[in-house]
């Protein structure tokens, strides 16, 4: 199963086979649950959405149409938007109980979504160095936009800063990020 | 606005969804018309924004996740005794195993149906794991020998455990699919779902961490692969509280 691909796993997870559904967890589990540890800031919710996440990916696994995106884009996506749920909603209800990330304690295995073959693991792994090169502020903003879905009038509330600041830090983070890619300064 | 115009990152922050209403709307109004180029240009963005999910510090999961993950995914599954609940679950268990280890020897396909049995064991595990918590609130439905009826269970962390009895058998071609109903909004699809030959099934889904949002499940029938609404009227609607 180590040499499957995305379009592989899509048609055995329709065809029910419940084997696929490791492999996939194998190739996005980090990914995910290193996305929801970061949005909700609790190791027990981040697995409670894991959980969920492949939970749906397995009961919506029919309705996934390739023609639209790849596998893990789809994944990826439903991953954000429920981190983005999850975060709003523990905003309004437990804003005084988030403590700043530098507390948390990760242990971090940067090589282990390595190898997969025609996978979404290949271009989070390039993304994730692409935005390695950005400057900090154009990090900060994109990560308040990814991981808590703010508007960028609520980051630049936020940050204290001019709108039309956090705007062009926007773009320049993600045409940079586009730019060394394109370069193939991110592999 | 020609669409030449518009740069590649506009199409990103329109996929992040920070992208001003005006801006919005003009790359909505290309989607409207067709536009071929500005579908290509945000499915380009789609892949490069679901990445960004990898700038997130790297943590690996624990170990028991992977098999937590597992046991609550399910194929449509059989229960062989499901009135004497705990010690009939354990019985299936054991009787499921002893089946595909004989079955093993017996036939080529005996592999696939060997996978599949385990996941109906690790399913059982789950349901009695989820049965047996302090938390989980139990719901029940039906007081009729002959009418449908059984059991939700609902625990904090959102799994959701529907046993049913006594369900009528199914048109051909058509499966029971499960829904959580919210409050306000449109049912989830939770799943599909066919009982044996004595109208007895078990289904499990997760209503997430919203769990309090979920008024009700309901049951419909659908065709075999599902639906992604309802499609038919429901034959059983469960209230949660």
């Amino acid at each position: 199963m180590g040499d499957v691909t995305d379009a592989d796993l899509i048609g055995q997870l329709k065809d029910r086979e419940s084997n696929a559904l490791g492999v996939l967890y194998d190739r996005y589990g980090q990914v995910v649950y290193s996305l929801f540890l970061r949005t909700c800031r609790d190791a027990s919710t981040a697995e409670d959405l894991v959980q969920e996440l492949f939970l749906r990916v397995w009961n919506r696994a029919q309705y996934f149409d390739p023609q639209r995106g790849s596998l893990g884009v789809w994944i990826l996506s439903i991953a954000r938007n429920m981190a983005i749920d999850h975060s709003r909603s523990a905003r309004v209800r437990f804003s005084a109980r988030l403590r700043p990330m530098e507390e948390a304690e990760f242990k971090s295995d940067p090589n282990s979504a390595a190898g997969r073959p025609e996978s979404g693991i290949d271009e989070v792994r390039t993304v994730r160095a692409a935005f390695s090169y950005l400057n900090q502020k154009q990090k900060q903003v994109l990560e308040l936009a990814y991981f808590e879905g703010l508007s960028q009038s609520e980051i630049a509330r936020k940050l204290s800063e001019p709108l039309g600041t956090v705007k062009s830090w926007m773009r320049s983070g993600l045409s940079r990020m586009r730019e060394t890619i394109k370069a193939g300064g991110a592999k | 606005m020609n669409h030449a115009n518009i740069a590649d990152e506009t199409y990103d922050l329109y996929v992040l969804g920070v992208l001003d209403a005006e801006d919005k709307e003009q790359i909505d109004a290309h989607l409207r018309e067709g536009c071929e180029y500005c579908t290509t240009r945000l499915q380009e963005s789609e892949k490069l924004t679901a990445a960004m999910a990898g700038i997130a510090p790297q943590v690996n999961p624990p170990d028991a996740l992977r098999a937590r993950v597992l046991s609550s995914v399910v194929s449509p599954t059989r229960v062989h005794r499901p009135t004497y609940w705990i010690p009939a679950l354990i019985a299936a268990c054991l009787a499921l195993l002893a089946l595909a280890v004989w079955s093993f020897s017996r036939n080529a396909d005996a592999r696939r149906q060997l996978a599949e049995t385990r996941n109906q064991r690790d399913v059982l595990r789950l349901a009695l794991a989820v049965m047996s918590r302090p938390d989980t609130k139990a719901v029940q439905f039906g007081n009729l020998e002959n009418a449908p009826r059984g059991r939700v269970f609902v625990n904090k962390h959102g799994t959701v455990i529907f046993i049913g009895l006594g369900l009528p058998n199914l048109p051909a071609g058509k499966s029971f699919e499960l829904w959580l109903v919210p409050a306000l909004g449109a049912p989830q699809a939770a799943g599909v779902f066919e009982p044996d030959d004595a109208g007895r099934a078990v289904q499990i889904a997760s209503a997430g961490p919203d769990v309090a949002n979920r008024a009700a499940i309901a049951v419909t029938i659908e065709p075999r692969q599902g639906s992604p609404a309802p499609t038919s009227k429901p034959f059983l609607v469960v209230p949660l509280s």
